[in-house]
């Protein structure tokens, strides 16, 4: 084992967890030099990362000892611990965890929160209460939460991995609802001979409506209106 | 509740610092008044208000378990 490792993380905390990880050892065991803080940014988004110095502490180490004399240039002559893409997805999905936990203990929701990764999203599972108070009227306070973390996670910099929130199975049940309300809006177009208008929904909402019926030969799909009123048409075909 | 709207706030925005959230409690509406650096504006308002518009959805979800109406000031 190297006698100590540099780590680079969002934050200085995130590092330090890292190369608890890595050492295997609790905080207290190890030795940490702050190199870079980081730019201030608050979850880290910002340009510069933090980068910590991680050894063993001994206890001949003299742990007082003169960080000064560690000039940054040293950095340059260590192999210093790279990253491959796997650990920035890692570090994503944690971080959005601890910014959702954060929020929740603060809303005194202390839920716990589980991930599921996959190649184009995280998928953030809150174990709720039952109560459905995080869920909120057709899903919006959910839907605002995955709003925030999008938000503050993609801040910055190129657009990542989508984060998906979801709690007591809430996603499916809602598409399961959603489908059947739009194959009973397709028969009441069919059998009227009129397009039927959906209330207005949200993209991830209309997604749905447009795929249940998109296999339907007598029914066209369409959307109409700007923002937050569009909504979809469902018009059937001429010819059925 | 002002722990939870500065905590959200500066996640969001690019002056951290600059972040404050004042209580004004009411009998029946506490007003809370965010304050952010003047470039971060547009990242707490949203486009066509969707952060600002998250955000109070958030805080009344809280805030109807207290069963109390509150208000969310941004302030120019």
């Amino acid at each position: 084992m190297k006698d100590f490792m540099e780590i680079e993380a969002k934050t200085i905390d995130e590092a330090i967890e890292k190369a608890c990880r890595e050492y295997a050892l609790p905080r207290e065991k190890l030795n940490i030099e702050i190199i870079s803080e980081g730019s201030g940014g608050f979850l880290g988004i910002l340009s510069k990362r933090a980068k910590i110095r991680a050894s063993v502490l001994s206890i001949d180490m003299d742990i007082s000892g003169p960080f000064h004399e560690m000039p940054r240039s040293v950095s340059k002559d260590i192999p210093v611990e790279t990253q491959d893409v796997n650990d920035i997805d890692i570090d994503m999905a944690e971080t959005s965890r601890k910014m959702i936990e954060g929020i929740l203990s603060r809303m005194g929701f202390p839920f716990p929160v589980s991930i599921k990764e996959s190649d184009e999203y995280i998928l953030l599972n809150i174990k709720g209460d039952g109560s459905g108070i995080l869920i909120g009227k057709g899903g919006q306070t959910l839907d605002a939460l995955q709003y925030i973390v999008n938000k503050a996670l993609n801040k910055n910099g190129k657009e990542r991995k989508r984060i998906i929130l979801d709690t007591e199975n809430y996603r499916e049940k809602r598409e399961k609802s959603l489908v059947t309300l739009a194959r009973k809006l397709g028969e009441k177009a069919k059998r009227i001979k009129k397009p039927v208008t959906v209330n207005p929904m949200n993209a991830h909402d209309r997604r749905i409506i447009h795929l249940a019926l998109q296999n339907d030969k007598e029914l066209v799909t369409k959307s109409k209106g700007e923002g937050a009123f569009r909504k979809i048409i469902i018009v059937p075909n001429k010819k059925g | 509740m002002k722990d939870l709207i500065k905590y959200i706030v500066r996640a969001l925005v690019d002056n951290p610092d600059d972040v404050a959230v004042i209580e004004i409690k009411g009998k029946t509406t506490t007003v809370y008044e965010l304050h952010v650096a003047k470039g971060d504006l547009g990242q707490v308002i949203g486009r066509n208000g969707a952060t600002a518009e998250a955000l109070r959805t958030l805080v009344s979800a809280v805030s109807s378990k207290h069963k109390k109406r509150v208000v969310l000031d941004i302030i120019e």
